[in-house]
């Protein structure tokens, strides 16, 4: 009752009472929408703010790596499917074959096939050696003594991707997770016949991808990279099989000789291309 | 009362101050939203759909998230025209069946008459016919397939010519010839030198040149090359 009592406006403040309240009311309207206007308008474009990535595709991932990781040879095929978009906009699925063998910490050997194309990739802990099969050119270019190391100078000096180097590296959850931003573990899928984990990550202008068989095994079943940054947001698709862990990989595997009558071609460096690019014209 | 009134008129503000503190943000969001895809579309809508950033991306033959910054392909400038008749070129090996009608060129080949639909050209003051790629030039009653003649001048492309970018030109390869775009058509130029294309020209002859393979085609010599990892052929002057 007291309470009651003294909330009782005076009569002659009544009008005031009434419109204060209102005016109060309006301006924190009027401020809160300003501020979270703002707020929108400051924080939402190219806001650097880093979702999280999920534990259990991290740790799912992380158990994928390490599998890999010790594993001090392997052999595995892939098919790979990728998008291309023709001149008229269609976009068309292109296949191709890979077969993998590596072996820690230098050696490397894959071959890949499509209809009109068969190429091979050697290395061999001092150079890479590129072999167009169908036109029997071959070129080879010096490599850092390691895997992850010729990679990446390939990549970088030649424009050259090792085939699947994701799951080659020495240390792919390391790799990955370098360039991952988000995360999220989507369940249980089954992949040509195998159950496996599917897990989400992107990398902000590029999704990732990898479905990883359950149990004992978890090893790569699936992988799809999405391009959401270029035209038609392009996908490309390797699925996995035949993992082998058991048959060994001797020397001869990733040594390159020359098939009879191969010619020797060059090898042309980014950077002298670009450069090349630069005169064109003139 | 008083007291009342001056919060009032604090609230009010502290309320405005906040709005035109946000005034500037919403302006310039409108704006760079409506330069993104407003008036500068607006202005050119054929080309929308399938127009091309200075800087073409082009990595995802390479499937990688590695290197995913490493296979961007710097092109020197947007591409001016995309019709379905041009391919762009990817730097990438892919297995796409696309043949064309000038893959058939073999040099000196004779025919008895012509498709519907060739065209007649006047190049350096000589006849010449065009269809689909392919040039003739009449011998007696027949038509015999030649070099396609620099400064021969055609309204449409080649279906299936390529894009090549060099320097601050695009070029367009198709058959052996390199078409620039000019005055509404596109022109035949001379070969230029330096520039690499994913395939050789129809029927070039393989040759040998200090013991390096090479191939010839109209006068001038295309080597193979590795190029991102995929074989590519550089024109060159022996």
């Amino acid at each position: 009752m007291k309470l009651l009592a003294t909330q009782q406006p005076e009569p002659q403040m009544k009008p005031t009472t009434r419109m204060i309240p209102v005016t109060t009311h309006w301006c924190r309207q009027v401020f809160l929408i300003s501020a979270l206007v703002g707020l929108g308008t400051t924080v939402a474009p190219g806001a650097d703010v880093t979702p999280p990535i999920d534990s259990q595709a991290e740790a799912l991932l992380r158990r994928m790596s390490d599998y890999l990781a010790q594993a001090q040879f392997f052999s595995v095929n892939a098919e790979i499917w990728q998008d291309i978009q023709l001149g008229s906009g269609q976009q068309v699925q292109a296949g191709r074959t890979v077969a993998l063998q590596m072996r820690r910490p230098n050696r490397f050997h894959a071959e890949l096939r499509s209809t009109r194309h068969n190429r091979g990739l050697f290395y061999d802990g001092e150079s890479i050696t590129l072999l167009n099969r169908v036109q029997n050119f071959y070129g080879r270019i010096p490599a850092p003594a390691t895997l992850d190391e010729a990679m990446d100078a390939a990549s970088e000096r030649f424009g050259i991707a090792l085939p699947l180097e994701d799951i080659i590296v020495s240390d792919p959850y390391k790799s990955a997770m370098a360039k991952i931003i988000s995360g999220i573990h989507l369940g249980p899928v089954t992949v040509l016949g195998v159950p496996c984990e599917h897990l989400a990550f992107s990398l902000g202008k590029v999704d990732w991808q990898i479905w990883l068989e359950q149990g004992a095994r978890p090893v790569p079943r699936k992988i799809v990279i999405t391009y959401k940054d270029e035209e038609g947001t392009p996908e490309y698709t390797a699925i996995f099989s035949n993992w082998d862990f058991q048959t060994k990989l001797p020397d001869f595997l990733f040594n390159f000789e020359p098939p009879t009558g191969a010619t020797k071609i060059s090898v042309a460096e980014i950077k002298s291309q670009n450069a090349a690019h630069q005169n064109w014209g003139k | 009362m008083k007291s009342a009134n001056l919060t009032s008129i604090r609230n009010i503000g502290v309320g405005l101050v906040a709005l035109l503190a946000t005034l500037p943000l919403l302006y310039a969001q409108r704006a760079q939203s409506s330069g993104r895809g407003g008036s500068a579309s607006r202005s050119e809508p054929s080309r929308a759909p399938m127009q091309r950033s200075p800087v073409m991306v082009d990595r995802s033959t390479h499937g990688t998230i590695r290197h995913v910054d490493t296979h961007v392909v710097q092109r020197s400038g947007a591409v001016p025209h995309f019709d379905q008749h041009i391919l762009v070129h990817h730097d990438v090996e892919v297995d796409v069946n696309r043949p064309r009608n000038w893959h058939g060129f073999v040099f000196g080949a004779r025919r008895h008459g012509l498709w519907a639909g060739y065209s007649q050209l006047s190049v350096n003051g000589s006849p010449y016919y065009y269809d689909a790629g392919i040039y003739y030039q009449q011998m007696g009653s027949d038509y015999q397939a030649v070099y396609p003649p620099v400064g021969a001048t055609i309204t449409g492309l080649p279906d299936g010519a390529i894009a090549v970018d060099a320097g601050n030109l695009t070029y367009y390869y198709a058959g052996g010839a390199f078409y620039v775009q000019q005055d509404g058509g596109y022109v035949i130029v001379p070969t230029p030198i330096g520039v690499t294309v994913p395939e050789l020209p129809p029927g070039a002859a393989q040759i040998s040149i200090n013991g390096s393979v090479a191939y010839q085609f109209n006068g001038v010599y295309y080597q193979p090359v590795f190029v991102n990892g995929v074989t590519q052929y550089m024109t060159f002057m022996a």
